[in-house]
């Protein structure tokens, strides 16, 4: 067999390389290497599984000889054992013996599952050649990687979705700014015009001072004061109309943001959300997009406003008096150098703050919604308490981000003052012995300029603050922005689906820690009605969550009708789906509109024949505001029977080609479990269906029973004949039997 | 049927494989190729350590491995020091964030590593009594187990994530 070069995860070191090949056979050549992380007393170190066509090496430095070769002839099972943080590649040999050979974390697992199959499946006689194709499909998914930040990419080649946007914030958030640029603009040229009518009146006290009022002119002096009168009214109009542009630009600033962020937040997967508590994600929507407003505002603003005021004060200053103005200018290196390690002080403070408020707000949609539940079990001191704590936790740290964010503009402020006190001495001395050209009303006029100038400094101090603060917040909101997508490359490929399910070789897990689904390979014909059974935790809604792309990153194919569902457009392929859960979802809205939710459309005639269908409309016909009633929080106000019905209607409406019942009637009792069985025969005829059911009584139209049992498919086949194998599923029915005779008699006993 | 607790010297194991126990009860009765499972990996590592067989089923649970005879004590800290990998940081040796991706090199009892943490706030937590843990991109587990006993340059580097 020869290949081009030898597959490797990583650059295989020096060392290990020649002592590969020092143990290599003049013909054997290495197919792919495995590079580890971990010696087999668990040290990190450099090791490698080196795989050839007729056997295998592994390297560990210490072992003794650091290389141990074995023959793929001599294997009789090859295994990888994950443990907790690490696992290990067992392998048994054909005379009874066992040895764990290599040792790795969860970085490697994935690969060394891959090469347990290979030596597995070469040993059982099956071609290396074949086998290798495999491995080098695998490779080259793994290998599949963002060179920058690691990430996978969805497909060979693709940009990076998390490098790719992470350019600059400010250029991110352009976007959001762009809509609102005439206003703004505006904004800062009303701006412009305040500041500079604001840099008038100190000249004219000037003037008082020096020549009004020693002239006694009252001519002048009522001039003045109109003069300024008049420069007040400007300034306040000016700045309550643009407060007022700026207050509806920023709205419509951040409702956009939001918007973005709530749509995005809809069309991540949902292995984000497993990761993310949907507080911290509520959090981002609600509070950390009006934080990036302001800052926004802020900067788009306030910056060129106080650049402009600082700029124009200095001139004037240095008009006035150039060497007063040097003397105003000493604080300001303090300020800046303040500023930066200011900066650098506070942003994890931000970050802390972020996290515990996010933990706050973690309690609230946790307990809030759970309200029933915390009141059955009398847990409120307990949620109180709970809340408390975490409140607590935040007010610590945000006391501890206080001390940093008002004792530093304050030392700021004190050299500032301290810079007046310079002026009053000096310029108060040169106005005492007639020397400098510095009268007093020249020395009042600078002062004023001055005070006014240590406005945009202290502007220019707390920004940092402001931009940690924001940057904190931004963060957070890219971390929505920037995540990937659920994966929809095939976008308008709408093909029709008759039915056909096939799962190739799928393996599953949700993290590497432990596989849910192990090489599950099954067809479904059209139109047929497959049960699922299996214990809990068996892997049976992994499956249908496969089937319905929750979860994309499996290994294998899923097929419907031979097209790989990756390659059909995902909104129009899971429209085509009816799924009942165990536990309806419903929405706080009408009875009507909770049936319509996937038809939004649907005549009222389709909907109420759903209903009839699902067996709802009788129930939904007897309330007081029959389909217009409105239902609570998660469909308050409806038993789990009814509940289940209006979700049964929902997919009847749907008319999907596949149906999926998962535990569809597992939450209620026989009476709504026969209504339910009746509605669910009415909806399957004719259409493939996936039903999960722990109660087998619900499987009795299935013609075909699937048993699952830790991820792996041990029995597939007709009802009858797994009756006749006596194998799991004949037992799960012997103890349903037993339990169902039990609680039957238990009931007559009762009722005698 | 009731559950079976292992305390004092009620049973006593000895190792079959390396994270495989035989039990000998008090009674004389024997159950072979146990695996020692840790029911609380994070808060009590020390008390009710599951018996399981290879099928996943439970045939006894050691209330506190301390109270154990000590070779049988030493047969399961054994045993779950081989099954539980989680390195112990005793130090922050570099810290990087670049694209939205933290990096780590630690120091740790296992040797020097370098791990990238996806998101800070899912993957780090801190605990109230100090301890910190980490989850790294490939899901490996980490212990920081005091942080406030950290080096000052290691604590310097962790304080910008915790």
């Amino acid at each position: 067999m020869n290949t081009e070069s030898v597959l490797t995860n990583k650059e295989v070191p020096g060392s290990i390389r020649d002592a590969f090949a020092e143990k290599l056979g003049p013909d054997e050549q290495l197919l792919f290497v495995v590079v580890g992380d971990l010696s087999l007393k668990a040290d990190y170190s450099e090791t490698a599984l080196g795989v050839t066509e007729t056997g295998f090496l592994v390297y560990d430095p210490e072992r003794d000889d650091h290389v141990k070769t074995y023959r793929h002839e001599d294997v009789a099972e090859a295994k990888v054992k994950r443990m907790y943080g690490n696992a290990r590649l067992r392998v048994d040999f054909r005379d009874g013996t066992h040895e764990d050979v290599f040792r790795f974390t969860y970085a490697v697992a994935t690969l060394a599952d891959m090469a347990a199959t290979f030596i597995k499946n070469v040993a059982d006689g099956k071609a290396p050649e074949e086998e290798y194709e495999v491995v080098r499909a695998t490779y080259e998914k793994l290998m599949n990687v963002c060179p920058k930040c690691g990430r996978t990419l969805l497909h060979p080649g693709a940009e990076c979705i998390n490098c790719q946007s992470k350019g600059k914030i400010v250029k991110k958030l352009v976007k959001y700014v762009k809509p609102e640029t005439k206003t703004l603009v505006l904004c800062l040229f009303l701006s412009v015009l305040t500041t500079a009518v604001a840099l008038v009146p100190p000249y004219m006290t000037g003037r008082l001072v020096d020549s009004v009022l020693p002239d006694k002119n009252r001519k002048a002096l009522l001039w003045i004061v109109i003069a300024l009168f008049g420069t007040y009214l400007f300034q306040y109009l000016i700045g309550a109309l643009r407060g007022y542009l700026l207050r509806v630009s920023g709205d419509r600033i951040v409702l956009s943001l939001r918007n973005d962020v709530y749509k995005k937040a809809q069309s991540l997967p949902l292995r984000f959300y497993d990761k993310t508590s949907t507080g911290s994600v509520i959090n981002r929507i609600s509070g950390d997009t009006n934080t990036i407003q302001a800052f926004m505002l802020r900067i788009s603003q306030e910056v060129v406003v106080q650049f402009f005021l600082g700029v124009g004060i200095i001139v004037i200053m240095l008009i006035l008096n150039w060497r007063l103005t040097l003397l105003s200018l000493i604080p300001v290196p303090l300020v800046v150098v303040g500023a930066k390690i200011f900066g650098r002080k506070i942003l994890p403070f931000y970050r802390r703050i972020w996290r515990r408020w996010a933990g706050v707000v973690s309690v609230l949609t946790d307990t809030i919604p759970n309200i029933r539940v915390t009141k059955s079990f009398a847990g409120e001191e307990r949620t109180v308490e709970k809340f408390k704590s975490y409140n607590n936790e935040w007010l610590n740290v945000d006391t501890s981000a206080a001390k940093i964010s008002t004792v530093f503009p304050h030392i700021v402020s004190f050299f500032v003052t301290c810079g007046s006190l310079l002026i009053w001495s000096v310029g108060g001395g040169w106005v005492i012995s007639g020397t400098g050209g510095l009268t007093t009303g020249l020395l009042v006029s600078f002062l004023s300029y001055a005070s006014m100038f240590y406005g945009p400094v202290n502007f220019f101090a707390y920004l940092n603050d402001s931009y940690q603060h924001a940057l904190s917040s931004v963060e957070k909101v890219f971390d929505i922005l920037d995540a990937e997508d659920e994966a929809d490359e095939a976008k308008g490929n709408c093909p029709p689906i008759r039915g056909r399910i096939e799962f190739k070789n799928v393996n599953f897990s949700f993290d590497r820690t432990k596989k849910v689904l192990s090489d599950v390979n099954i067809t479904i014909e059209p139109g047929e009605i497959v049960g699922i059974v299996g214990t809990t935790g068996s892997g049976k809604s992994t499956l249908v969550n496969l089937l319905m792309r929750f979860y994309d990153n499996y290994e294998g194919e899923i097929l419907v009708d031979g097209e790989n569902i990756k390659n059909i457009d995902l909104q129009y392929f899971r429209s085509q789906i009816g799924y009942v859960q165990q536990d309806p979802m419903m929405f706080s809205d009408t009875v009507y509109n909770n049936i319509a939710y996937g038809k939004p459309d649907a005549h009222v005639e389709e909907v109420i024949h759903a209903a009839e269908v699902a067996n709802a409309h009788e129930f939904i016909a007897r309330q007081p505001d029959g389909y217009d009633t409105v239902l609570g929080e998660r469909g308050v106000g409806l038993s789990g029977g009814e509940r289940q019905r209006v979700s049964i209607a929902r997919a009847v409406l749907k008319n999907p080609s596949l149906l999926i019942f998962d535990e569809a009637t597992a939450a209620v009792d026989s009476e709504t479990e026969h209504l339910i069985q009746e509605a669910i025969e009415r909806l399957i005829s004719g259409r493939t269906t996936l039903m999960i059911a722990h109660r087998l009584s619900t499987l009795r139209k299935a013609n075909r029973i699937i048993v699952v049992d830790q991820g792996r498919i041990i029995e597939n086949d007709t009802p009858e004949a797994l009756m006749e194998l006596k194998g799991k599923y004949y037992k799960l029915v012997q103890i349903q039997t037993m339990a169902d005779q039990l609680a039957k008699s238990k009931a007559e006993e009762k009722f005698e | 049927m009731a559950r079976l607790y292992v305390d004092g010297n009620t049973a006593r194991f000895t190792r079959k494989d390396i994270c495989l126990v035989d039990m000998e009860l008090f009674g004389g009765e024997k159950v072979e190729d146990l695996e020692p499972r840790r029911l609380f990996p994070v808060s009590g590592r020390m008390k009710y350590i599951s018996l399981l067989d290879a099928e996943g089923k439970e045939h006894a649970i050691i209330r506190d491995v301390e109270t154990l005879d000590p070779d049988s004590k030493e047969v399961i800290l054994d045993c779950l020091r081989e099954y539980y990998l989680i390195p112990k940081i005793t130090g922050l040796l570099d810290r990087t964030e670049k694209y939205g991706i933290l990096k780590w090199t630690v120091q740790t009892d296992r040797g020097v590593q370098q791990l990238r943490i996806r998101n800070r706030n899912a993957d780090i937590k801190q605990l109230y009594d100090g301890r910190i843990l980490v989850r790294d991109s490939n899901d490996n587990r980490y212990e920081i187990i005091d942080y406030r006993k950290l080096d000052k340059n290691s604590l310097r580097l962790l304080s910008a994530d915790i």
